[in-house]
């Protein structure tokens, strides 16, 4: 088995797509070289990131595909989920081959793995876009954490460009130490150190108060529905809703 | 009051109106200013009883010189009364906002005074939202049967949706339980906001600088259970509000007994499945193409409270069935049992480039529980029991429902009493017992 390596970089999976066409060998399947394990059989090539070849990639399949498929892919290799990069890579050379009707092969495996981890990631986006929870800052600064499933940060950090554009806001993926940061003029995204975490964090100002307040206020208890509720919003995101904290 | 307080007693009075949805308009954002719109809508939250949380749902104020029966801030009910001022309702909505718990407000309220001065005081809360704070996001108001049409006007002018309750099906249970209420008081506003929505539809239409008028529509609600109408009543009425007036939403609320008034019925709980029934079948009137009169009849006019009214309308037309999946057109596959918006555009799609099988259909997602016995794949029908009414009736009943009520797992100590007694043991070795 002859397996790519690359760096974990959207580029970088892009490169070993390119050069998954143009090497004599030919990958069976794409690892980030943060998680392969090295193993007596397989054969590892080491891609090295190239952004012309990737860009070159990334036009041919807006052009010869279509943009939907471009955003598939990169929805998909946002969700981290593991094996993901050979199934994008089997899904762009299916793509290849039927041209923009790549998408209407639903029940294809190829298609089906990235649609559904594309799919994963967009509803976990819009989830966010909802569930996300600023604290005040003492300097004004509204700052938000989060643990999202999926590094969905570059996604929903424009919906609040759009939204709170007069204030200044952090947004920060405690899970993989990323965070958005916007100043009300532009929206930088940057990796960030646990240390970076405001000492004034947890301190609660009034109006979280009044939010706990009309949270349970808002509920009818003649129709309390626990599993229902669980079902919307999945308890693992309730560490950082400040409805759910005692 | 303290502002903890009036909260607290003002959401808890606003919770029995259903209306929560943030979708349907596309606000964006000014220079300067805060917020915007999502056209899908935006939940933030999920109560404990599983209702979905968008708004900052509260009244404006809970005084009320009203005296409706079945509801809980009626003029003769003890409670503790509170009023916001339209600043702290502005003060509060932002401040929410901004932290992103909800997605913008949804303020009622009850008739304090009298009509006129409580719109008033709604468009003065809004005013300063849209004018002083620039804000940009959602506003669902409540507009005020009786108020002036031009306050109505003026508030529609700023907010995304307008809303008045119809709260009871008919005018005979509107003059039983509400009677300071009457069907046209609320039924001529409602005709008054859907003229001008539709006026300033046509407009944009040729200047797209003109003015917008409630752009996100309008919604009314009514409650279940609280008076004697049957099912097919209600959902003419809803048909008939959705075609007349253009309505995007009629929510339904089952009654929360709230009240021990003669003319209300006594029930220990709300009748929770009658209302899943009708929002069932409120979706198959707006999206798929079926009419109130397909679905119930003078004979029947009560939903089936086993099976959910497309299937039940499938099985009484089952002479239609079944449908090749890889030729219906798409109104045919929507009234496939099991098979829905989503699904029918997926098929719709995927079989453009191949001819569906079963397997097709199970890796594209299509739940099958109720649609296999309705369908046929390249001709292949899949259902062992055939089609036939009865035993397709009986596949699709949910078992563990019939006898969720009153039922109970007989055990083989349950008809005795209690641990056998001395006595017992003794009047069994010598042959008594």
């Amino acid at each position: 088995m002859v397996n790519y390596l690359y760096d974990g970089s959207f580029e970088g999976l892009l490169t070993c797509i390119y050069e998954a066409y143009y090497r004599s060998e030919k990958p069976d399947r794409i690892y980030s070289s943060e998680y392969v394990q090295q193993n007596l059989l397989d054969e590892n090539i080491q891609i090295s990131t190239d952004p012309d070849k990737a860009s070159k990639v990334y036009d041919s399949i807006a052009r010869k595909i279509s943009y939907q498929c471009l955003e598939n892919i990169y929805h998909a290799y946002l969700s981290e989920l593991s094996g993901i990069e050979t199934n994008i890579l089997n899904y762009v050379r299916l793509g290849f081959k039927k041209g923009k009707d790549v998408d209407l092969y639903l029940s294809d495996d190829r298609v089906l793995a990235v649609h559904t981890a594309a799919k994963k990631v967009t509803r976990e986006c819009h989830l966010m876009v909802g569930l996300l929870r600023f604290k005040k800052l003492d300097n004004n600064i509204y700052y938000a954490q989060y643990k999202p499933d999926h590094n969905i940060t570059t996604l929903i950090s424009g919906h609040f460009v759009d939204r709170f554009s007069d204030q200044s806001w952090v947004i920060h993926d405690v899970k993989r130490n990323y965070a958005a940061v916007f100043d009300k003029k532009v929206c930088i995204f940057t990796d960030v150190s646990e240390e970076a975490i405001p000492i004034t964090y947890g301190i609660g100002d009034d109006y979280e108060k009044l939010w706990k307040d009309y949270f349970n206020n808002i509920c009818i208890k003649e129709r309390i529905n626990p599993k229902l509720q669980k079902q919307y919003m999945p308890a693992r995101y309730w560490k950082f809703l400040i409805e759910k904290q005692l | 009051m303290e502002l903890q307080k009036k909260l607290e007693i003002l959401s808890a009075a606003a919770k029995y109106d259903v209306s929560c949805s943030s979708s349907g308009s596309n606000r964006k954002n000014t220079k300067g200013g805060i917020g915007n719109s999502s056209p899908a809508g935006i939940c933030h939250s999920w109560s404990d009883d599983g209702r979905c949380i968008s708004l900052l749902k509260i009244l404006f104020t809970n005084y009320c010189s009203y005296d409706c029966a079945y509801c809980v801030n009626r003029l003769s009910n003890d409670i503790p009364r509170a009023a916001f001022t339209p600043q702290e309702v502005a003060a509060l909505t932002i401040n929410f906002y901004r932290r992103n718990y909800i997605e913008g407000l949804f303020l009622s309220s009850s008739i304090i005074r009298d009509p006129n001065y409580t719109m008033e005081q709604l468009y003065e809360s809004v005013r300063i939202l849209r004018e002083e704070y620039k804000f940009n996001g959602y506003i669902h108001l409540k507009a005020i049967p009786g108020a002036d049409f031009s306050l109505i006007e003026a508030a529609g002018r700023l907010v995304d949706r307008m809303s008045l309750n119809i709260e009871l099906p008919s005018s005979k249970g509107l003059q039983l339980l509400a009677p300071q209420k009457s069907r046209e008081n609320i039924l001529k506003p409602m005709g008054y906001v859907s003229t001008k929505i539709k006026e300033a539809k046509d407009n944009r239409k040729f200047f797209k600088s003109s003015p917008n008028f409630v752009p996100a529509g309008q919604s009314t609600q009514l409650i279940i259970g609280a008076t004697p109408d049957h099912d097919l009543k209600i959902l003419r009425l809803s048909e008939g509000l959705y075609k007349s007036y253009g309505l995007k939403r009629v929510y339904y609320s089952a009654y929360v007994p709230v009240s021990t008034n003669p003319n209300l019925p006594a029930i220990n709980r709300p009748p929770l499945l009658r209302e899943h029934r009708l929002y069932q079948a409120d979706w198959l009137l707006r999206f798929y193409g079926f009419t109130s009169s397909e679905l119930l009849n003078e004979e029947q006019p009560n939903f089936d409270t086993q099976l959910d009214p497309k299937c039940n309308w499938a099985l009484r037309n089952i002479h239609l069935f079944p449908v090749e999946i890889n030729k219906a057109d798409y109104e045919m596959l929507l009234r496939i049992p099991g098979v829905g918006v989503r699904s029918a555009r997926k098929i719709i799609a995927a079989r453009k480039v191949k001819q569906l099988d079963f397997d097709d259909l199970k890796k594209l997602g299509i739940v099958l529980k109720r649609a296999r016995f309705f369908i046929t794949c390249k001709g292949k029908y899949f259902s062992n029991i055939g089609l036939n009414e009865t035993h397709i009736r009986e596949a699709l009943i949910d078992k563990s429902q019939i006898y969720s009520d009153n039922w109970e797992q007989i055990s083989i100590f349950s008809g005795m009493l209690g641990l056998p007694t001395i006595e017992d043991k003794i009047m069994s070795l010598v042959g008594e017992l």
